[in-house]
């Protein structure tokens, strides 16, 4: 799957060519499908999600910018926003009722070996020139759209310390990232 | 450092950590509402957003990719085309991605009014015939407005604007979109005066009742890819008069 292929897909997309649609869908549906499991935890969710999230991807599509982010991640971002949006959409109740989809659940997931070997590059470097259990925050914030609140109870923290702790961090990473 | 300075560089760090707060999808319901509001207008913000994306974006590495169920493609190319014949779209969803197109073309801040007149040979009738086709579409805050005539005598496409906002430094190129295939170029115009170009003859066998004519904001001298790489300023249907 390469990034200018993929590229090209979503600008033929931006001028209404269902063709390029349904390539762009079979090129990259599974990666997008991953990110709404892993937020959402839900299986029927996860597919609801992704029909909401491939139609904003037809509207989109023209807002792409080549070369700015590789063409992927453009896509996951807008499956991570619109899964996160459902996430907090949720009433409370509803927390956790599919919590036991057979999704590997937390602790060291596949983004922690990721920026072991060095797959994250020199945002896994500043990562790991943060605190521990700072830089898990950013990452399962990131990776599992965990909000303020769920990260203060994690860390049990008091949640406006949480938002001290990611401020900071975030300020960090972001001069380590541009020294 | 004046005070005016501390508080806009105090308003740029707020406006970051926001920014980041977004990305990462830390905030409520309410709270990520408003930003995505703000998003919409400010660009200054869409681009803190954008950095934040580019700087995280590695981690998306970490997602397993998990195939979804077959029935799902399905399921959202129907919510998207319907089960209907494609040309049943209609000018109404046309308009609907022009006033999406229209979040791109903010230099021109081109709301879209076209108008497309064409004379064609049906592509699958062996004798010539000059018959006219027209659409005429609307968009709320109508700015931009060209016409198109095609000559089958001539074999000339005639591009009028008559309302344009014109942008600096970028030509117009003209497009004949199918649904199913790449748009193909057409020819490179100006903003401000009538043009004619020759159609080729393969390109005059392309363009018939149902065709899509979109112009889109090119480099001088037009894509230099040979697909479209601007926004789409206007576009419009070929149909019987």
């Amino acid at each position: 799957m390469s990034t200018e292929e993929i590229s090209d897909l979503i600008k033929r997309v931006s001028l209404r060519d269902r063709r390029a649609f349904s390539a762009l869908y079979d090129r990259t549906s599974a990666k997008l499908f991953g990110v709404c499991l892993r937020i959402l935890r839900s299986r029927a969710e996860a597919e609801e999600a992704m029909q909401e999230v491939y139609i904003k991807i037809w509207q989109r599509a023209d807002r792409y910018v080549p070369g700015r982010n590789s063409p992927i991640s453009w896509l996951a971002a807008i499956a991570r926003n619109h899964a996160i949006d459902v996430v907090r959409a949720r009433k409370p109740v509803a927390d956790g009722i599919d919590a036991a989809v057979d999704l590997p659940d937390d602790g060291p997931g596949p983004e922690q070996a990721a920026i072991m070997s060095g797959e994250a590059g020199r945002l896994g470097d500043c990562l790991g020139k943060l605190d521990q259990n700072k830089a898990e925050a950013v990452v399962s914030a990131y990776m599992e759209g965990y909000s303020y609140q769920e990260l203060a109870d994690r860390h049990a923290i008091p949640l406006n310390t949480m938002r001290t702790w990611l401020r900071r961090s975030l300020i960090q990473l972001r001069e380590c990232l541009e020294r | 450092m004046n005070g005016d300075e501390n508080t806009k560089a105090g308003k740029g760090e707020d406006d970051n950590f926001a920014a980041a707060e977004h990305v990462l999808g830390l905030a409520d319901a309410e709270t990520r509402a408003a930003f995505a509001r703000r998003l919409e207008t400010d660009r200054a913000l869409a681009e803190e957003v954008a950095g934040w994306e580019t700087r995280l974006s590695p981690l998306d590495g970490g997602y397993e990719p998990v195939t979804p169920p077959p029935a799902l493609k399905a399921a959202i190319e129907e919510r998207l085309f319907g089960a209907a014949p494609e040309e049943t779209t209609g000018l109404a969803r046309l308009w609907n991605s022009l006033a999406i197109w229209r979040g791109l073309a903010a230099a021109t801040s081109a709301a879209a009014l076209v108008a497309v007149y064409l004379a064609v040979f049906p592509a699958t009738t062996p004798a010539p015939t000059t018959v006219q086709l027209v659409a005429s579409l609307e968009a709320e805050g109508a700015a931009t407005q060209l016409l198109a005539l095609f000559d089958p005598g001539t074999g000339q496409l005639r591009v009028t604007p008559l309302s344009v906002q014109p942008v600096e430094d970028r030509d117009f190129e003209v497009w004949f979109i199918e649904a199913d295939s790449a748009p193909i170029s057409v020819g490179v115009i100006s903003q401000h005066e009538h043009n004619t170009v020759d159609i080729s003859e393969a390109l005059q066998r392309a363009i018939h009742e149902g065709t899509t004519i979109a112009i889109s904001l090119e480099p001088l001298g037009g894509s230099p890819t040979g697909q479209p790489t601007g926004p789409v300023v206007a576009a419009g249907q070929a149909n019987l008069i």
